[in-house]
């Protein structure tokens, strides 16, 4: 299988996400699916940019959706603000011909043309509607029993799916089945669908910060060994948003790992801590990789 | 920016008067891309009660709809609300109405900006996305950070595509709204 790939501004660039980059290579490798990044990619310009100007924000999503096309193949992006910008665009240009016509006039003087015949994925959901659970269990050398992780399915995955058509967002199941294959228990908990506040960071500190205390409170009470994000906002929030909220309303005992979905597979493959970035977040995720190697059991052999 | 630990009263807003009331506002909104569900509204609150900022601020998205609906104007357009959502969807997801707030707060900024209201923090990444291609600039430090793990180097954004873009969408113009002195809040 081949699809072209979408990185992203953060994934690839950020200390902390880019364990989330090698994690996503490694596993999709490993799944046999083959990847092409998008030819020089720029921004998808997301909400933030749509709040400014959203002709400008689709046209510029467009750029990228055009490369794939050109490419004759579908799109695939681990991060939940490019996956929303790609369906968007797609959603818009089919329900209003007009603005459709409006994108490509901007884009002709670029020397580039977007017909919307491309599919985006976002890299969950391909992982399950794709590959396949079947497949990603028979791939795994180790499990993960007696370990409770706290999954986040981030907002702009799944909502609205009207537009995104992946699973309705109140009581989403799919990303927990492949992460309960791997033996994890994926504990419910209060606010683990709630909003992480991450598009607010960089233009209302102080709101982003109080909507996160409260997201941070909720995943220490539910007493979790990890936190496990889809979106690279809800990783920021979490991961290096801990530090800022321990110093910024004195709470001294937060320590909670927060990996990346695909590390988790990663690791049930058999690679190791180091080669996916876990030494890379800003919440230590020490004491999660201590608990693996007590904890896993070697089924094929290991790696 | 509304600080989160201030209480804003509505006091300011009531009486409404005739000179405050723009009648046409909410066909204005509600003609543009997205903007279709603002009629259907019914003000039933349910964007208000799954809102993730209202639960730790008095910001109410039926509030806005309310006064859109009303036609206040100049009061929306230039108020901290509209730029208060953290685009989360969950009030377009649970909207009876299919009302799609949150493409409602898009169109309102979006007129919010040409009247230079927009917000800076976005501004500012705006003006990052038209100088290097992205939100964050590939640095030599990035180049490292991904060696050391084994991944490939990042390739250069295609700057000249990104600047024909955003010079036939006019979006040039826009931010050569907010030169020299900064018009935000």
């Amino acid at each position: 299988m081949k699809m072209a790939i979408a990185w992203g501004c953060l994934v690839p660039s950020r200390r902390s996400l880019l364990g989330y980059e090698a994690a996503t290579r490694k596993v999709l490798q490993h799944l046999g699916v083959n990847v092409i990044d998008v030819p020089n990619e720029t921004c998808c310009a997301p909400f933030w940019m749509q709040s400014l100007d959203q002709t400008t924000s689709l046209a510029l999503a467009s750029r990228n959706l055009a490369k794939a096309e050109e490419m004759g193949l579908d799109m695939l992006t681990p991060c939940s603000g490019c996956f929303h910008s790609y369906k968007r665009v797609n959603h818009t240009i089919e329900k209003y011909p007009g603005v459709h016509e409006r994108i490509n006039s901007i884009l002709r003087p670029a020397g580039l043309r977007y017909n919307g015949t491309v599919q985006a994925f976002h890299l969950v959901d391909f992982l399950y509607n794709q590959i396949g659970l079947d497949v990603i269990k028979s791939k795994m050398v180790k499990d993960f029993e007696g370990l409770e992780i706290g999954l986040r399915y981030g907002c702009h995955m799944l909502k609205p799916h009207e537009i995104l058509n992946i699973e309705y967002s109140e009581r989403p199941t799919f990303a927990d089945e492949i992460l309960e294959g791997l033996g994890l228990t994926s504990k419910q908990y209060t606010g683990r669908h709630r909003c992480c506040g991450g598009l607010l960071r960089g233009t209302n500190d102080d709101l982003a910060d109080e909507v996160l205390k409260n997201r941070l409170e909720d995943a220490k009470e539910a007493d979790l060994d990890a936190l496990v994000t889809v979106c690279s906002l809800c990783h920021i929030q979490h991961d290096m948003g801990q530090r800022i909220i321990k110093n910024k309303y004195g709470i001294d005992d937060l320590n909670i790992p927060v990996l990346h979905y695909p590390q988790l597979l990663a690791l049930a493959f058999g690679f190791s801590p180091k080669e996916i970035g876990l030494q890379q977040h800003t919440a230590s995720t020490a004491s999660f990789v201590s608990k693996l190697k007590e904890g896993a059991t070697a089924q094929g052999g290991g790696k | 920016m509304g600080q989160t630990d201030e209480v804003r009263t509505q006091r300011d807003d009531i009486p409404i008067r005739d000179e405050d009331v723009e009648r046409t506002f909410k066909y204005e909104v509600a003609h543009q891309v997205g903007g279709e569900g603002l009629l259907r509204c019914l003000k039933c609150g349910a964007c208000s009660g799954g809102c993730p900022v209202g639960a730790v601020t008095d910001y109410r998205p039926r509030k806005v709809l309310g006064n859109v609906l009303l036609g206040l104007k100049d009061l929306v357009l230039s108020s901290d609300d509209i730029w208060m959502c953290a685009a989360c969807f969950t009030c377009e997801e649970r909207c009876v109405q299919e009302v799609n707030f949150t493409d409602i707060v898009t169109i309102l900024r979006n007129m919010a900006v040409k009247q230079g209201h927009a917000a800076r923090g976005y501004l500012e990444m705006a003006r990052t996305v038209v100088a290097y291609g992205r939100v964050v600039p590939k640095t030599f430090a990035v180049d490292k950070m991904r060696a050391n793990l084994e991944l490939p180097p990042l390739q250069d954004p295609a700057m000249e595509e990104l600047t024909k873009i955003i010079q036939a969408s006019g979006f040039d113009k826009i931010l050569a709204l907010y030169k020299g002195g900064d018009k935000t809040q």
